[in-house]
């Protein structure tokens, strides 16, 4: 593991925008694809009597041997510039995901966007952007891809480029932060060296873009957060609750809060990787032991925190949603199950309080009779169980949640506010 | 569409738990279509020790959520949850 600073880097956008081709792409420039696959592609192509490289023939190779799962870390793949140490996400392209993007174990800090400089902005672009706003990604990068096969044309680059910031706009990113690069993943211009294609183009290649992103700050300085995932009760211990630290600093002596069971006691002892600590920080999996909680006090879907800062119980709860897919329409007094951190919860929208016009961002309509797929809309949410949740504006790590029914992930959306329990 | 691969968190009820025949308990309540490309171990804590199954599953198929269902019936698991996902 290196010494420089890390980034968790999503790539989203349409799925036959050329996002794996980036990916693949963005590893070979740093030289992150393992020698060997490149080895074999050499022996194969001497043997055949071809020279050159082909870039594509290593994607080939790199995606079945992750499937064989020689890979460590098949999901993700990894790759270092001079700045960071990039892991990166190629976001799937079906909706139901998009509940794993929000409860999974890394969230994305920041996310290139690819859109296709021949097919311009698509819904699953739009569906794409709002979700990286919901998931609280700051920070976008987009690029144009495929130029190659529109000659490199600037006239078309700018189109696209035009249509872009107005979908930003609509999910009100700002748009002066964001970087617009004209890249062909597939040919290799700008990704890690000015392209000679796109002598109009005066900005930065995608590699010094990504060295150029803020570096995103663990959350420790907010208060401790620690969903459960899971309670136990261990010989000679007692009981233990597991799971992931998400904001704040789990210390043993301290006296910390569980909502929404409402218990409290001192943390005794922390334990990581089987080996005590003195205390946890974000990202780290611990499993701890509390004095004077049983067993049965506390479950999965508590949320662990200090007791003079507990965590938020909401009674009731305003969020920003965006339906995703539905086959009839929601009204008021819908009950889905909400799933944030590791709580699954069913909740009535009590109210449909506005509706937002996708083309402007404003308003639409106020108290809107009904919201359906592709509508984003201010909801208000009543927990029909006790549910631990924060405002996005506070802790965005527990703001966030997926709307499930039917066996499907019917919306996704961040809380705007808590009215406390 | 691609394939997606899946990192499942699995928590064994207890540290007592063989993890070996869990594993092959989990190989054989894969649902149809999917498959295990590697199952990785991390120690917790207190003994504990998670499994953490990589499934590929093909993007159209939509969710973990029926892995997620088949792993929570296997005999001797506590809970199931899913990692990370991303597309190969």
């Amino acid at each position: 593991m290196s010494d420089i600073p890390h980034q968790n880097l999503a790539v989203i956008g349409h799925v036959d925008h050329g996002k794996s081709t980036m990916v693949g792409r963005l590893l070979f420039e740093t030289g992150s694809v393992p020698e060997h696959v490149i080895e074999q592609y050499r022996e194969e192509a001497e043997e055949k009597g071809k020279g050159g490289f082909e870039f594509a023939y290593v994607m080939d190779n790199l995606a079945e041997e992750r499937e064989r799962g020689v890979t460590i870390d098949i999901a993700h793949q990894e790759f270092d510039t001079e700045e960071y140490n990039f892991t990166i996400v190629d976001c799937p392209g079906h909706r139901d995901f998009v509940k794993n993007m929000i409860t999974g174990a890394s969230q994305a800090d920041n996310a290139v966007l690819v859109v296709a400089a021949d097919d311009g902005v698509q819904p699953q672009t739009q569906e794409h952007v709002f979700l990286a706003r919901t998931l609280g990604i700051d920070e976008l990068i987009v690029a144009v891809n495929k130029m190659d096969l529109v000659d490199y044309d600037e006239s078309k680059y700018k189109t696209v480029v035009e249509e872009v910031k107005q979908l930003l706009q609509q999910v009100r990113f700002n748009v002066d932060d964001a970087e617009f690069i004209p890249t062909s993943a597939f040919e290799g211009d700008n990704v890690s060296e000015d392209s000679e294609n796109t002598p109009w183009y005066d900005g930065p290649s995608l590699l010094d873009a990504l060295n150029n992103l803020p570096e995103p700050q663990p959350p420790t300085d907010a208060p401790l957060r620690l969903p459960i995932q899971d309670v136990y009760t261990i010989s000679g211990i007692g009981t233990v609750p597991v799971g992931r630290v998400e904001t704040g600093i789990l210390n043993t002596g301290e006296n910390v809060s569980f909502q929404p069971s409402d218990v409290s006691g001192e943390v005794k002892t922390v334990e990581m990787h089987h080996e005590e600590v003195p205390k946890a920080e974000p990202g780290d999996n611990v499993g701890f032991n509390v004095r004077g909680v049983g067993k049965d006090d506390i479950r999965r879907g508590d949320v662990c925190g200090p007791a003079e800062e507990p965590p938020t119980v909401a009674e009731t709860f305003q969020a920003q949603v965006v339906v995703m897919q539905h086959p009839s329409v929601i009204t008021a007094g819908y009950t889905p199950v909400f799933h944030a951190h590791t709580a699954q919860v069913a909740c009535t929208i009590e109210s449909i309080d506005k509706k937002i016009d996708p083309s402007s961002g404003e308003v639409a309509e106020e108290n809107p009779d009904f919201i359906q797929s592709g509508d984003a809309a201010v909801v208000t949410v009543r927990p029909q169980k006790p549910l631990s949740i924060e405002s996005s504006n506070e802790i965005p790590e527990l703001g966030s949640f997926a709307i499930r029914d039917m066996g499907q992930t019917v919306a996704a959306g961040k809380v705007l506010s808590v009215n406390e329990r | 569409m691609g394939k997606v691969a899946a990192k499942m968190k699995v928590m064994p009820q207890s540290p007592e738990i063989d993890l070996d025949d869990l594993q092959e308990r989990l190989e054989n309540a894969l649902p149809e279509g999917a498959k295990i490309s590697r199952v990785d171990r991390e120690d917790v804590a207190f003994g504990l020790i998670a499994l953490f199954p990589t499934v590929i599953i093909p993007d159209e198929a939509g969710g973990t959520e029926t892995i997620e269902d088949a792993f929570s019936g296997v005999d001797g698991v506590e809970s199931v949850g899913v990692d990370e996902v991303g597309r190969i």
